[in-house]
């Protein structure tokens, strides 16, 4: 027999020490819970963090388990999470971006859930572009968190005082009424992009992208992005010449983020912009904007002569380590608890879903929750009917740049993208900079 | 008596180490320990690392590369670009840090009323956190709602509000300008006490022979200040190469590459690349460079103390 079988562990030496005082204190309560139902840890980037306690403490009550919870900022989450997967820290489910899939799942990090029917089984209940989004070489690896797609929104205020009768459905629309927006004098920069160089930029500029009917990468995973015929190059001039030669792009763009997009937007400041649908919920909350009750959704419109209503969607999902996977009581654990936050609960009901889209406004993958009455009373009520966003949903499309080396590439992409917006490069340039990354990248991962 | 204890004893072996020499080297064990644990372990680590090429998303290859990390480096141009970069924000700062620190230090050193309270406030930005003061820079530059905006639209300055930083000539400029703010006060700190240790007799003795103002700075104050001046300039080059904090508040590198400094390509390659050799190496030449640069400053103004 090895050692490994004799001694404990350093974890387990540790824990056994940290628990030595609380037994001889009588320390009796979360321990005992913890000895009856165990613990799963759980890790997540600092969002809905109440609607997360608040199913943690359901989830306790439910099942006796305890939860480990941390969370990090967004910004700084997917470094967070690699150095401590690097590190084995002891994490059994995590929050997951789609735009991370291939390379942790090619790292080793997160376990697929083929295998475990009881997850397995919320694919016939969930919108078929989220299951695409969570799988990878034909494995699927979590259940959805959320959902979401970029929207056109615009001000109807502004609209209405431009004697403007019905939003664009075309880019080219879009500038005609921008220009008489701000002829007007009704609004500087009528036009709101945030194109600030962090991790909104890519979702941004593929939005765009697919609208201007191109894409950034073929299907055989060839770069296209600096074909002139494409959406990208296309969708690059737009932005520079919104932004240079009409003006209804205010030149800060570079330098805003999706949050301050978010709050130009509910100022009321813009009569149009690229927001994801998410936000919608706080652009018509009068406690968070001036602009409330005013901002609506309109289907993507169409850019040149391939232009299509296209949209880029993202899911975020949970995804379980292979640590949690291996271990059987582990893995049980962490079932229930992705099936508790990602499925339905042991009542049988989405709550958590419901909970994520009623409070805070983020779309659910799971099909059941549309038809829920409080969700139509909640489109209704923050987003003046939720039919146009159904609609913009079916036309989402995932980035088709994911891939394992995304996270390398896409600092070059955003460099290029900021490059045209300030007039440094030529959009074809610019692109061809990008697809070179790519290719470079995707030659050395091989 | 038994020849045993008849024997002569031999030339008596010096201990290798004193009483005072032993229990000194006891004392200072325990620091010494901590230190190799805490510095020189990580520092031989980071090497190590650098002589591999590792990439955490890629955690089952980690190969050893030897120098070939360093010498990819030189090829490629985001370096050069980041070295040009580096060395435009370094002379600007240093030059305008150390400038206004004489400036200052000047007037402190002269008797007036306020003077003790001027001092003092002098010492507000240096004990503002970075983060705060990146932040506040960042407001006030802000292009819809920022204080310079606001300033130089009601002074008629300004037409329209602007993006200050998102104008890359700019940017690197701005930057530059929220550095000086936190760093001036403790270079004229530095300064001022070198002032007070020149003899007042030097002055006395300028004026007798007829020396103005600006004569009296240049031939007495200026030799005088040079230890001082030499410790403002390394300690402000030594930080200024390799500035972090404000960059990732306020521009994270951007708009495009105007502000992508060693600094900032080495967190890009190490936290967001995941590229941990590369960024060890980078790492290590930005080391290299801060050492070479501060010890020719050194020399060369060391020679003129």
């Amino acid at each position: 027999m090895s050692n490994h079988a004799i001694l404990p562990s350093r974890r387990q030496a540790l824990a056994g020490l940290l628990g030595a005082p609380a037994v001889l204190l009588g320390l009796p309560a979360d321990h005992a819970a913890a000895q009856a139902g165990g613990t799963v840890s759980f890790i997540g980037w600092s969002a809905a963090v109440d609607q997360v306690r608040a199913q943690i403490s359901a989830f306790e009550r439910a099942t006796n388990i305890r939860v480990n919870y941390e969370n990090f900022p967004w910004a700084q989450f997917r470094t967070a999470l690699v150095t401590r997967l690097v590190g084995n820290a002891p994490i059994d489910v995590s929050w997951v971006s789609d735009a991370w899939l291939p390379e942790f799942a090619e790292a080793g990090w997160l376990a697929d859930i083929n295998d475990i029917p009881q997850l397995m089984r919320y694919n016939a209940e969930a919108a078929d572009y989220c299951t695409q989004s969570m799988t990878y070489r034909g494995r699927q690896y979590g259940l959805a968190y959320y959902g979401d797609h970029m929207s056109f929104m615009y001000n109807t205020e502004l609209l209405q005082r431009a004697g403007i009768a019905a939003p664009p459905t075309t880019w080219e629309e879009v500038v005609q009424q921008s220009l008489r927006i701000k002829q007007q004098g009704i609004s500087e920069y009528p036009l709101l992009l945030s194109l600030a160089a962090d991790t909104w930029l890519i979702e941004f500029v593929s939005a765009l992208t697919y609208a201007f009917g191109g894409r950034m990468v073929d299907d055989q995973g060839n770069a296209v992005m600096a074909d002139a015929n494409r959406g990208s190059v296309r969708a690059a001039r737009f932005i520079r010449e919104a932004i240079a030669t009409h003006r209804i792009v205010s030149p800060g763009a570079v330098e805003t983020p999706e949050i301050n997009g978010l709050r130009a937007m509910g100022s009321g400041a813009h009569a149009f912009g690229i927001v994801p649908t998410y936000r919608i919920r706080a652009l018509n909350d009068p406690s968070q904007a001036q602009a409330h009750g005013k901002i609506r959704v309109a289907l993507m419109p169409k850019g040149g002569p391939d232009g299509t209503n296209a949209t880029l969607g993202w899911i975020r999902f949970y995804g379980m380590t292979p640590g949690a996977k291996q271990d059987r009581a582990r893995r049980e654990r962490a079932v229930r608890f992705m099936e508790f936050f990602g499925g339905r609960d042991t009542a049988g009901a989405y709550s958590m879903q419901k909970l994520l889209l009623t409070d805070v406004g983020l779309p659910s993958c799971a099909l059941p929750v549309n038809d829920d009455a409080d969700v139509k009373t909640f489109w209704d009520r923050w987003a003046g009917g939720g039919a146009v966003i159904a609609q913009q949903a079916t036309l989402a499309r995932k980035k088709d740049t994911i891939s394992p080396w995304f996270g390398e590439w896409v600092e070059t992409s955003n460099q290029a993208w900021q490059a045209v917006c300030l007039g440094r490069a030529e959009p074809e340039a610019a692109m061809r900079t990008a697809a070179a990354k790519w290719t470079e990248l995707r030659r050395a991962f091989r | 008596m038994s020849g045993a204890l008849e024997r002569r004893p031999g030339p008596r072996r010096r201990p290798a180490l004193g009483y005072d020499e032993r229990n000194a080297a006891i004392l200072v064990f325990p620091v010494v320990a901590v230190l190799l644990v805490v510095a020189a372990y990580p520092i031989l680590y980071s090497f190590w690392v650098s002589l591999h090429d590792i990439v955490l998303t890629r955690p089952l290859r980690r190969p050893f590369v030897g120098f070939d990390n360093y010498l990819r480096i030189f090829d490629d141009e985001r370096f050069w670009l980041a070295v040009s970069r580096t060395t435009v924000y370094t002379v600007v700062t240093v030059a305008v840090t150390t400038l206004l620190a004489v400036l200052v230090a000047l007037l402190l050193n002269e008797a007036f009323p306020g003077q003790r309270i001027l001092s003092a406030l002098l010492l507000v930005p240096w004990a503002t956190p970075s983060v705060v003061n990146g932040l506040m820079w960042k407001w006030i530059y802000d292009p819809t709602y920022g204080l310079l905006n606001a300033l130089l639209v009601q002074l008629g300055l300004l037409e329209r509000y602007r993006a200050w930083l998102g104008d890359p000539d700019l940017t690197l400029l701005l930057i530059a300008n929220a550095a000086v703010w936190k760093q001036m006060p403790l270079a004229a700190l530095l300064l001022i006490v070198t002032m007070k240790a020149i003899p007042d007799d030097l002055y006395r003795a300028a004026k007798v022979d007829g020396a103005n103002v600006f004569q009296r700075f240049i031939h007495v104050t200026l030799p005088a200040l040079r230890p001082g001046l030499m410790l403002v300039l390394v300690y402000e080059t030594m930080i200024s190469i390799r500035h972090f904090d404000l960059f990732l508040i306020m521009t994270q590198g951007g708009p495009g590459d105007a502000s992508f400094t060693l600094s900032w390509l080495i967190y890009v390659e190490t936290f967001r690349s995941l590229r941990f050799g590369t960024g060890a190496a980078m790492s290590y030449v930005l080391a290299m460079a801060t050492f070479l640069l501060s010890w020719a400053l050194i020399r060369w103004l060391g020679k003129r103390i």
